[in-house]
């Protein structure tokens, strides 16, 4: 990579000395502050403008990183200033008796399955619908769009209106289809109402997102191979699973990376969602907490800095062993194409 | 090995640039703007509206050198903030209010604060109601962090044209003689619902506090131990009772189906300080003098109230206790009672006739001045635990289930005390 670096930037020397070069002799070459300049352009540049990315994410990333797994295996409770020192590992295992968190990694796991899966594939037949010729092609593209750049806290707050017991729409829509009546549906009562509503939350906010991403991706794809494909007799279905959804697969696999990492996650929706929202249980039996929710209460409410920080690095690699998983199950569902 | 010595060289070379341009970026923050003639700005953090605004120019005037800096914010955010600060160390304002569902939390730091006792704040105990006294003193009783500024009190609002409705009596005083305890309260709860098929009141936890706050002993005794077969127990039994009789709406407070209840007469009857009054006629002001308010069954109670404190970073902490003690003086405690209705905690005032004769034409013209006191007065001292908020939220949620049918009545006691012991040790 230097050494083409350095080849234009060798060349640009010599031409900017024969320029300055006053018919004085070639090989007696004193840089001018013209040349420094030049020189400190095209070789130190590039480093000075990346250099603020990688301090920031050394700052506000690798540090709060580092001194987490340094916090995990210290006792630090905000309640108890007298108990501090060393921990060792007693975090960690006390994470592996503790039913809150198990309890959380399973509404986690859930609400992300009820919310990735649907989410993806939703996305997916937006964008090929999108990628059609349409009328308004423009406005539509910017209408799926909208609740992305709509502030998570104001849409989940009317979400969680809409998902109220007694004068909620949701329950209003449901009783015109004969569902509730009487007994309206307590979303928060229950893991699979509530986990619903979320994912709810969730799917709303983000298919339109990942339905650009394929878009631009779908736009990619030459013409000619559907009209191949066409000629052959594959309908519309199966054009996007056989040629569609392989030749855009980097991006799904990026999608699920994400959406993985978001998952995971997941603390605004559910902690608005609930109506102690205070308190951080998320549900008066922790039906919807998150791990990201019961790191907060762990940390804030419990005021345990050191078991909240064993959590954060837990949730850490599990994301990562998942969304490894994720990757795998994708390259293999859509196409095996593996790079 | 030339090459990769020059990479790094660049490298390290692109990283001080860096470096310099983000400190260039950071460089004049936070500082102090005091100059040397004197001149001190005090913070004071709070949330909502705790009247400060002509106390602020009144105290400037008198005080030329000082100036001070309102800063109110969202009632956790403000909790949560003073906290992240006491960690951090340093950024606290000069004088924080705590409310004191976040008093057990911050009294168990008192390091993190200045002992007001050290500024001869004790000349002050006697004047206050003993249990808002007691509430920011120290487990050790030595560290006195804050002063006592409103108090909620308790009391009962009702909607009077339901209880008429339901061929109830109207007038305060004879609803007040209608429920001199919790089990006449029941009683006339299943009245009520008996001729109306709807529920008497708003939740299960809001009946389940006041019983616990009358209570000798709460969730904890004075060693910190969980006590739950005494004071909890009574006040869970209660509550049980009243949502096994069909009595709770099971809506949670400050919720939307809970608004909206004030209008739609979701329920007749509710737990009710004297910050709650503005609540509700701002939420259903078309209900507008179909409200009254009656005592509270079982004699006296509180929900609610604030303490002013002064965190140890402040870097001007004798200017800070100044203006600290001016603040809860008796004429400055009125003037905020006039303005923002906050009922102040120290009982020599509720004879004021400021305060003793005001009356709330959107309650029927409910003489609060005279209600919200004695309930406040009727109260006795209660130890509250280090754990005490957490505790509190588990035992709610086991209400909250049982109410949700997804708990048996008779297994909830069991529940309570197993969530209870869990937020005890968590």
């Amino acid at each position: 990579m230097s050494t083409t670096r350095a080849a234009p930037a060798s060349s640009g020397r010599r031409a900017a000395t024969g320029r300055h070069g006053h018919g004085t002799d070639p090989d007696h070459r004193r840089p001018s502050w013209r040349d420094r300049l030049y020189r400190f352009d095209m070789r130190y540049m590039p480093y000075v403008l990346i250099a603020p990315f990688f301090l920031i994410f050394l700052v506000f990333g690798l540090f709060p990183l580092v001194f987490n797994g340094v916090v995990a295996l210290r006792n630090y409770r905000l309640d108890d200033p007298t108990l501090t020192g060393w921990a060792g590992l007693a975090n960690f295992r006390q994470l592996f008796g503790d039913e809150d968190f198990w309890n959380a990694l399973y509404n986690t796991f859930g609400i992300f399955l009820l919310s990735s899966v649907p989410q993806l594939l939703l996305a997916l037949i937006v964008a090929s619908l999108l990628n059609r010729r349409l009328r308004a092609q423009t406005w539509w593209r910017v209408g799926v769009l909208l609740p992305y750049v709509t502030p998570i806290v104001a849409s989940t707050m009317v979400f969680s209106v809409f998902f109220s017991r007694d004068f909620g729409m949701a329950n209003w829509v449901l009783g015109l289809f004969g569902i509730g009546g009487d007994e309206p549906i307590n979303w928060r009562a229950d893991k699979l109402h509530a986990w619903i509503a979320i994912a709810t939350m969730v799917n709303w906010k983000w298919i339109g997102y990942n339905a650009l991403l394929y878009l631009a991706a779908m736009q990619s794809i030459p013409r000619d191979v559907y009209e191949a494909a066409a000629v052959d007799g594959a309908g519309p279905w199966r054009q996007l699973w056989r040629i569609t959804v392989p030749m855009i697969q980097p991006v799904i696999v990026f999608t699920v990376i994400l959406s993985t990492i978001g998952g995971f996650q997941l603390f605004i929706e559910p902690m608005l969602f609930d109506l102690n929202s205070q308190a951080a249980t998320g549900g008066p039996n922790g039906e919807w907490q998150t791990i990201a929710q019961l790191i907060y209460k762990v940390g804030w409410k419990d005021l345990n800095l050191g078991y909240a920080a064993a959590m954060s690095w837990a949730l850490f690699l599990i994301i990562l062993v998942v969304a490894g998983i994720n990757t795998l199950l994708t390259n293999r569902l859509s196409g095996g194409r593996s790079r | 090995m030339k090459r990769s010595w020059t990479r790094w060289a660049r490298a390290v070379t692109a990283g001080t640039v860096g470096l310099a341009l983000v400190a260039a970026c950071s460089g004049k923050s936070g500082q102090d703007s005091d100059a040397a003639d004197g001149q001190v700005t005090l913070k004071i953090n709070f949330w909502g509206d705790f009247g400060l605004q002509d106390l602020k120019t009144k105290y400037e005037a008198a005080n030329p050198n000082v100036k001070i800096q309102l800063n109110s914010g969202e009632y956790n955010a403000q909790h949560e903030d003073l906290q992240k600060k006491l960690v951090a160390g340093s950024g606290a304002a000069d004088i924080a209010a705590i409310d004191e569902g976040f008093m057990v939390q911050f009294r168990s730091q008192s390091d993190k604060f200045v002992n007001l006792l050290d500024k001869g704040a004790g000349s002050y105990e006697s004047k206050y109601l003993p249990w808002k006294w007691k509430q920011s003193l120290s487990a050790d009783g030595k560290t006195q962090i804050g002063l006592g500024t409103d108090t909620g009190g308790l009391a009962m609002c009702y909607r009077t044209d339901l209880f008429k409705a339901a061929g109830l009596p109207t007038e305060r005083d004879q609803v007040s003689a209608l429920w001199p305890t919790w089990d006449r309260f029941i009683e006339v709860g299943l009245q009520y619902t008996g001729k109306t098929n709807k529920k008497f009141i708003d939740a299960g936890s809001n009946l389940f506090n006041p019983i616990l706050g009358q209570q000798p002993v709460g969730f904890y005794n004075e060693q910190d131990q969980l006590q739950m077969e005494q004071g909890p127990k009574v006040a869970f039994d209660y509550t049980i009772k009243a949502i096994q009789a069909g009595l709770s709406a099971n809506l949670a407070s400050f919720q939307a189906d809970w608004d909206k209840g004030f209008t739609s007469g979701s329920f007749a009857v509710l737990a009710c300080p004297a910050w709650m009054l503005g609540h509700i006629k701002d939420t259903a002001p078309g209900t507008q003098g179909k409200w009254d308010i009656a005592a509270v069954p079982g004699g006296g109670g509180n929900w609610g109230g604030s303490f002013l404190t002064i965190p140890k970073q402040s870097k001007h902490v004798d200017e800070a206790y100044k203006l600290l003690e001016w603040l809860v003086q008796p004429e400055q405690q009125i003037e905020v009672f006039k303005k923002v209705g906050n009922l102040p905690s120290q009982p020599a005032l509720y004879s004021d006739p400021a305060i003793a004769d005001f009356t709330n034409p959107f309650f029927s013209n409910a003489p609060v001045g005279q209600i919200f006191p004695k309930m406040a007065q009727g109260l006795t001292p209660q130890y509250l635990g280090k754990k005490n908020g957490p505790t509190r939220v588990a035992v709610e949620n086991v209400l909250t289930r049982v109410q949700n049918k997804t708990l048996k009545p008779e297994a909830a006691w069991a529940e309570a005390v197993k969530e209870a012991e869990k937020a005890s040790t968590s």
